[in-house]
C-alpha cells in the first residue's frame, strides 16, 4: 500500500524563551493512499496542529513530512501553496469563505486560479458537486444567505474542485446539528469510497465510526491506534460502542 | 473615563494615528498660514500706501506740459485735495550702472526722481520718507531682492559717481508689472543731470473722496489735459502691490483646501475601517441596550485628541514657516501694525480647521444608526453590498486572470472604504498635473498673446514720432528681418454713455501680422472696427457687435466693437483699430519685429539701441521673463513642489491604506492561502486594486485638472489681465511621465505596505 504522507518525529514548538512550549513532542503519523482516518484526542492535544504539520501549511521544528514522495521541508513557499491547491482539499469547522465572492464564485476559485480559460467547464463541474451535496440553487446566493449546513457542504465542494490526493476536515461537522453531521458524513463515505484519502479531527464518536482507523492524541503525542474495518453500513452500532469505549479508556 | 480607551486604540495604530496627525497639523498650518498671509499684505500695503501717501490719480505725460492750466483745473475742481506734477528723469539703461552691474539689459523704464514734500512719498525700508544728501542715490528695492546692488556700492549715472545710500519703497512703481523704476537723488543732482535723459512727467492727484474717482477722470479727460502716457489710479496701484504675495496666498488657500480634504478622506478611511472592525461588538452592544451616543462618544473623543495635537502643531508650525512667505512682504511693503490681529485670524482659522473635523466625525458616526444587531452577531460583517458588484462574477470571467479579477471585485464590492483613497489619489493627481501645466503654459512662447503683445522677435519704441520713418528704413533694409509693422498709439476722445467724453489710447496699425489672442471676437479689418481691452471694455460696458463712438478731428466717427483682448501693457487700457488719422498727435510709435533667425535678437537689440539712441528696442523674451520671470520661476518652483508633496501624499496614504487593508483582510488572505494561493498571487491581488484605484484616480484627476484646474488657473492668470485662457500641455509629460509617476509611487507603496502579508499564518487565523 502507498503511502500518501508520512510524518516522522515531527516537532512543532510555539512561543519564545520562557513561554516556549512543544505542541508536537515528535509526532510519526502515516496515512495511505486512500484511506479514511480520523484523529481523536481532547482540547489542546495538538490536533489541530497536526493537521497543519502534515498539509504543509505549517512548517515544523524537527523530523519531517513526506507528502506524495517529497519532502515537504525542502518546499518553498510557492511549490507548497501548489501541492495544496492541486492535491490536497480542506474543510474546516467554520466555513472559510470569502464574503465578497458569492457561494459559486467561491467553489470554483481554487481552479479558475490556474484555468481561468475553462471558466464554464469548472463552473460546471462546480455544479454537479453542488447537486451532489444538496444545494444546487444555491449558486448565486451571498455566503451570508445560507445556513451553516449549507455552508459547510459548500466548503466540501470546494475542497473537490480539483479532485484531491487527500482531504483533510478539522472537525468539520463540529458546528452542524446531528442531523446535518450525519448527512455530510455520507458525502465524505462516498468521496472516500471513490479513492481519495481523508484525514478527519473530530470530538465525535459518531464521526469516528465512520472511518477506518482512529488516532488518539493526548499531550501532543500520539497515544494509540484503533483499527476498524472500511465501513459498509453495517455493524454501527457496535463500531460506535468500540469507539466510545477506547475513548473512555484513555479519557477523552 | 474615555482616557484609557483612546490611549490604547491610538497606541495599537500607532501608524495611522501619527499620519492623521500629519494631515491635521499641515492642513491648520496652511490655513493659519493663509490667514496670517492675508492680514498682514493688507496691513502692510494699507500701511505702505498711507505713509507714502499714495496719488489716487497717475497720469504719466512725455511733452509739453502746460503746469498753469493744470493748476487751474486743480484749483477749480472741488475735489482735488491736493496736486502735484513729478518730473521723472528718464535714463537709458546702459548709462546706469550700480556697483559692478549694469542696467542695459533692462526692460524697465528706469529713472531719476526727487523727493517730493506734498505726497507720493518714497520711503526707506523703515518707512520714513527718505532724506537724501547730494551725492547718495536710493536705488528701487526690487533690485536689492536680485542683488544687483548693495548699500555701500559706487553706481555710476550718466557718468555722474553716487553711493548707494539705502533702499527705496515706491508705493506707485514697486511691482515688476509696473513698466517704470524710480531712482532717488538730492535736487541738486537731479538738476545736475538733467540733459542726460528724457523728462516725463507724473501728473498727480490726491482726492477728498476717492470714490469719486470716476467724475474726476472724466473731468480730466474732457478738459483735454496732458494725456500722453498711461493712466493709472489707486486701484490699480493697489492691485499691482498684491499681486504677486496675493497669487501665493491664493496657491496656499487652494493647497490648504485641498489638504483639509485630504485630511478629512484619511479620518474617514481609518474610521471606517474601525467601524468595520468592531462591526460586532457595536451590534452587541446594540443589542443588549447599550446607548449608542456612548460608543460615538468614544471615537468622537479620539478624533478630537487628534484634531486637537495636529491644530497645535499646525500653529507652532505656521509661526515657524510665516517668517519665510512674509518676507517679501515684509521687503516691499514693511511691518504690519495688524501683525496681532493676523496672529488671531491665524489661531481663528485652525478653530475652523478644528471644528470642520469635528463635525465629520460626527457625520461618519451617523453609521452606526444603521448597524444591525442580529446582523452584526450573527455574520461579524458589514452587509453593505452592491448591485454591480454582484453581477462581476468569477463564474463569468473569462478575461482577468483571477488575481487581479479578485482585486478589482474588492475594489467594486468595498466602494466606500476605496472611494477615500480615491478621492485622494483624484487630488494628487489634480495636485501634480495643475502647476505643471499651469508653468507650462506661462512658459510657453505664445503665452505673450495673452498679455496683448504679438509673438514677435524684438521691438523698438520711441516717443519720437518725427523720428520713427529712420527707423522704419533701417529696418527695411535689414536683411535679417523676414517681417515687421509699425504701430502707433494715439489718444482720441470716445463718448461715455452719460454723454460726456474720456480719453482712449487707439493702437494703430496692422493687426493681423502678429496676432494677440482675443478672449472674445476677432481683430479689427475695417477701417469702422475696433477691438478693447477687457478693462477698457468692461469700464465701458462694451460688448463685442455694440458701437462706440470716437471724436476724431472734431467729427463723431461710430465704429463697433469686433473683439476683446487682454493686455498688460499700459494699466491695461488701451483699444486696436485700423483706421487712418492724421489729426491726433502720435504719442509713441512701435516697430515690430520677426527676425529670420531667432539667436540673432541679443545682438540686434543691441545694435538698435546703439543706432536709435531715442528710442528703446527690446527683446520681447526678455520682457516677459523680467515681467513675469519671477512668476514663471515661482510657478516653476510650485509644480517641483507640488509634484514632490502629491507623490509624498501618495505613498504615505497608499503606504497606510495598504497596511491597513492587510491588517483588516488577515483572514481572507489566510483562508486564500490555505486554498492553495501563494503569496505572490496576493500581491498580485493587492497590486491591482491600488491600480485600479489609481488608474481611475488619474483618469478622474487629469479631467479634473484640465477642467476645474484650468478654470482656477484661469482666476490666477486673469490678475495679469488676461480672461481666457485654456492650458498649453506638454502631453508627454501631463498624460506620460506624471501617470508613470504616480504608477511607480503607488506601487512601491502597495509592495512595501502590503508585504505584511507573506508573514500571515494560517494555523493563527484559522483556529480549530
Ligand atoms: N499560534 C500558537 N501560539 C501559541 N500556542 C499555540 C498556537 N497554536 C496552538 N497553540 C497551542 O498548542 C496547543 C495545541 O493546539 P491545537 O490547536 O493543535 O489543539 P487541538 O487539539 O486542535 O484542540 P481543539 O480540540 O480545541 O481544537 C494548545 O495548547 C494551544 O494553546
Ligand atoms: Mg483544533
Amino acid at each position: 500500500m502507498n503511502k500518501i504522507i508520512i510524518g516522522e518525529h515531527i516537532v512543532k514548538s510555539f512561543g519564545e524563551g520562557d513561554e516556549k512550549h512543544k505542541v508536537l513532542d515528535g509526532v510519526s503519523a502515516e496515512i495511505n493512499e486512500g484511506e479514511f482516518v480520523a484523529v481523536m484526542g481532547p482540547s489542546g492535544s495538538g490536533k489541530s496542529t497536526l493537521m497543519f504539520a502534515l498539509s504543509g501549511m505549517d512548517s515544523v521544528d524537527g523530523g519531517k513530512v513526506v507528502f506524495d514522495g517529497k519532502n515537504l521541508s525542502g518546499l518553498g513557499e510557492k511549490e507548497l501553496s501548489d501541492i495544496r491547491r492541486t492535491k490536497m482539499g480542506f474543510v474546516f469547522q467554520q466555513p472559510t469563505m470569502l464574503k465578497n465572492l458569492n457561494i459559486l464564485d467561491n467553489i470554483i476559485l481554487p481552479s479558475v486560479r490556474d484555468n481561468r480559460k475553462n471558466t464554464t467547464t469548472i463552473s460546471a463541474k462546480a455544479k454537479t458537486l453542488m447537486k451532489r451535496v444538496g444545494i444546487a440553487d444555491l449558486e448565486n446566493r451571498d455566503i451570508t444567505q445560507v445556513s451553516g449546513g449549507q455552508l459547510q457542504r459548500a466548503g466540501i465542494c470546494r475542497a473537490l474542485m480539483n479532485s484531491p490526493k487527500i482531504l483533510f476536515g478539522d472537525e468539520p461537522t463540529g458546528a452542524l446539528n446531528s442531523k446535518s453531521a450525519h448527512e455530510i458524513m455520507d458525502i465524505f463515505s462516498e468521496i472516500n469510497a471513490e479513492g481519495t484519502a481523508i484525514m478527519l479531527v473530530t470530538h465525535d464518536a459518531n464521526v469516528a465510526a465512520r472511518t477506518e482507523r482512529i488516532m488518539f492524541m493526548r499531550d501532543g503525542a500520539i497515544l494509540s491506534e484503533m483499527k476498524l474495518s472500511k465501513f459498509d453500513g453495517k455493524d454501527w452500532d457496535s463500531r460506535v460502542e468500540k469507539v466510545t469505549m477506547k475513548m473512555r479508556e484513555i479519557g477523552i | 473615563m474615555y482616557n484609557r480607551i483612546i490611549r490604547n486604540d491610538m497606541l495599537k495604530s500607532k501608524l495611522i494615528t501619527l499620519t492623521t496627525v500629519i494631515f491635521v497639523a499641515a492642513a491648520a498650518m496652511l490655513v493659519s498660514l493663509a490667514a496670517i498671509l492675508v492680514v498682514n499684505l493688507s496691513g502692510a500695503l494699507d500701511n505702505l500706501m498711507t505713509q507714502a501717501k499714495t496719488p489716487h490719480f497717475m497720469q504719466m505725460h512725455s511733452g509739453e506740459i502746460d503746469r498753469e492750466r493744470l493748476a487751474a483745473f486743480s484749483k477749480e475742481n472741488s475735489n482735488v485735495d491736493d496736486y502735484q506734477v513729478v518730473e521723472f528723469l528718464n535714463i537709458d539703461g546702459t548709462q546706469i550702472n550700480l556697483g559692478n552691474n549694469s542696467l542695459a539689459h533692462s526692460v524697465q523704464d528706469n529713472g531719476l526722481s526727487i523727493q517730493n514734500d506734498k505726497f507720493d512719498y518714497l520711503l526707506d525700508l523703515k518707512g520714513d520718507i527718505i532724506k537724501v544728501t547730494d551725492g547718495e542715490i536710493y536705488v528701487p528695492v526690487t533690485y536689492m531682492k536680485d542683488n544687483t546692488t548693495k548699500v555701500g556700492d559706487k553706481a555710476l549715472i550718466s557718468g555722474k559717481e553716487f553711493t548707494v545710500a539705502g533702499f527705496l519703497r515706491d508705493s506707485t512703481m514697486n511691482s515688476s508689472l509696473s513698466a517704470s523704476k524710480r531712482f532717488l537723488v538730492s535736487n541738486h543732482d537731479f538738476a545736475e543731470l538733467k540733459d542726460h535723459g528724457s523728462m516725463e512727467y507724473l501728473i498727480e492727484f490726491r482726492l477728498n473722496d476717492y470714490s469719486a474717482i470716476g467724475e474726476f477722470e472724466t473731468a480730466y479727460a474732457s478738459e483735454g489735459l496732458e494725456a500722453n502716457g498711461p493712466t493709472v489710479t489707486y486701484t490699480l496701484f493697489k492691485t499691482m502691490n498684491a499681486i504677486s504675495d496675493g497669487m501665493m496666498i491664493a496657491v496656499i488657500l487652494l493647497v490648504s483646501v485641498l489638504v483639509v480634504v485630504i485630511a478629512l478622506m484619511s479620518i474617514r478611511f481609518t474610521l471606517l475601517a474601525k467601524i468595520e472592525d468592531d462591526y460586532r461588538e457595536i451590534g452587541v452592544m446594540k443589542a443588549i441596550g447599550l446607548r449608542l451616543s456612548d460608543i460615538k462618544k468614544i471615537y468622537l473623543a479620539k478624533y478630537a485628541v487628534i484634531a486637537a495635537v495636529g491644530s497645535i502643531l499646525g500653529i507652532i508650525l505656521s509661526f515657524i514657516f510665516k517668517g519665510i512667505l512674509l518676507e517679501n512682504i515684509r521687503l516691499f511693503m514693511g511691518e504690519s501694525e495688524k501683525s496681532s490681529l493676523g496672529l488671531i485670524f491665524g489661531i481663528f482659522g485652525i478653530l475652523l480647521v478644528f471644528l470642520v473635523i469635528i463635525l465629520y466625525v460626527n457625520r461618519v458616526l451617523k453609521r452606526f444608526k444603521k448597524i444591525s444587531a442580529a446582523e452584526a452577531i450573527r455574520f461579524g460583517i458589514s452587509q453593505e453590498k452592491t448591485v454591480y458588484a454582484k453581477r462581476f462574477n468569477l463564474n463569468r470571467n473569462k478575461l482577468f486572470n483571477t488575481n487581479i479579477f479578485l482585486g478589482i471585485k474588492d475594489v467594486l464590492t468595498r466602494k466606500k472604504l476605496y472611494v477615500t483613497s480615491l478621492v485622494v489619489l483624484v487630488i494628487s493627481a489634480f495636485i501634480i498635473i495643475v502647476p505643471q501645466n499651469l508653468y507650462n503654459t506661462i512658459s510657453s512662447k505664445g503665452f505673450i498673446q495673452y498679455m496683448g503683445i504679438g509673438n514677435y522677435d524684438l521691438r523698438i519704441q520711441t516717443n519720437n514720432a518725427d523720428q520713427t520713418e529712420e527707423i522704419v528704413q533701417t529696418i527695411d533694409s535689414d536683411n535679417d528681418v523676414s517681417k515687421y509693422t509699425v504701430m502707433t498709439t494715439k489718444t482720441f476722445k470716445v463718448k461715455t454713455s452719460n454723454g460726456s467724453e474720456e480719453n482712449i489710447k487707439v493702437e494703430l496699425g496692422d493687426h493681423s501680422l502678429f496676432p494677440i489672442a482675443y478672449s472674445e471676437g476677432r481683430a479689427p479689418a475695417r477701417d469702422d472696427e475696433i477691438a478693447l481691452s477687457d478693462i477698457n471694455a468692461s469700464e465701458m460696458s462694451k460688448k463685442v457687435g455694440d458701437i462706440i463712438t470716437l471724436v476724431i478731428d472734431g467729427k463723431e466717427k461710430a465704429l463697433t466693437v469686433t473683439g476683446l483682448y487682454s493686455d498688460v501693457t499700459n494699466g491695461g487700457k488701451t483699444a486696436k483699430g485700423v483706421f487712418n488719422d492724421n489729426s491726433a498727435s502720435i504719442i509713441w510709435t512701435i516697430v515690430c519685429v520677426e527676425l529670420s533667425d531667432e539667436s540673432l535678437v541679443d545682438s540686434k537689440v543691441l545694435t538698435y539701441s546703439n543706432e536709435f539712441d531715442f528710442a528703446k528696442a527690446s527683446d520681447i523674451d526678455e520682457f516677459v521673463s523680467q515681467t513675469l520671470g519671477s512668476t514663471i520661476s515661482s510657478v516653476e518652483m510650485a509644480s517641483y513642489a507640488s509634484i514632490a508633496i502629491a507623490l509624498a501624499i501618495m505613498v504615505l496614504v497608499t503606504l497606510l491604506f495598504m497596511k491597513m487593508l492587510v491588517a483588516k483582510d488577515k483572514y481572507s488572505i489566510a483562508v486564500m492561502k490555505s486554498l492553495g494561493f501563494t503569496n505572490s498571487d496576493v500581491t498580485v491581488q493587492y497590486v491591482s486594486r491600488s491600480v485600479f484605484v489609481l488608474l481611475v484616480g488619474i483618469i478622474l484627476g487629469t479631467l479634473l485638472a484640465n477642467t476645474l484646474g484650468e478654470m482656477l488657473a484661469g482666476v490666477v492668470i486673469s490678475s495679469f489681465g488676461a480672461s481666457t485662457f485654456s492650458f498649453t500641455i506638454n502631453p508627454l509629460s501631463a498624460y506620460l511621465f506624471s501617470p508613470l509617476l504616480m504608477i511607480c509611487a503607488v506601487l512601491i507603496a502597495t509592495l512595501i505596505g502590503t508585504s505584511g502579508a507573506g508573514k500571515i499564518k494560517i494555523s493563527e487565523n484559522i483556529k480549530e
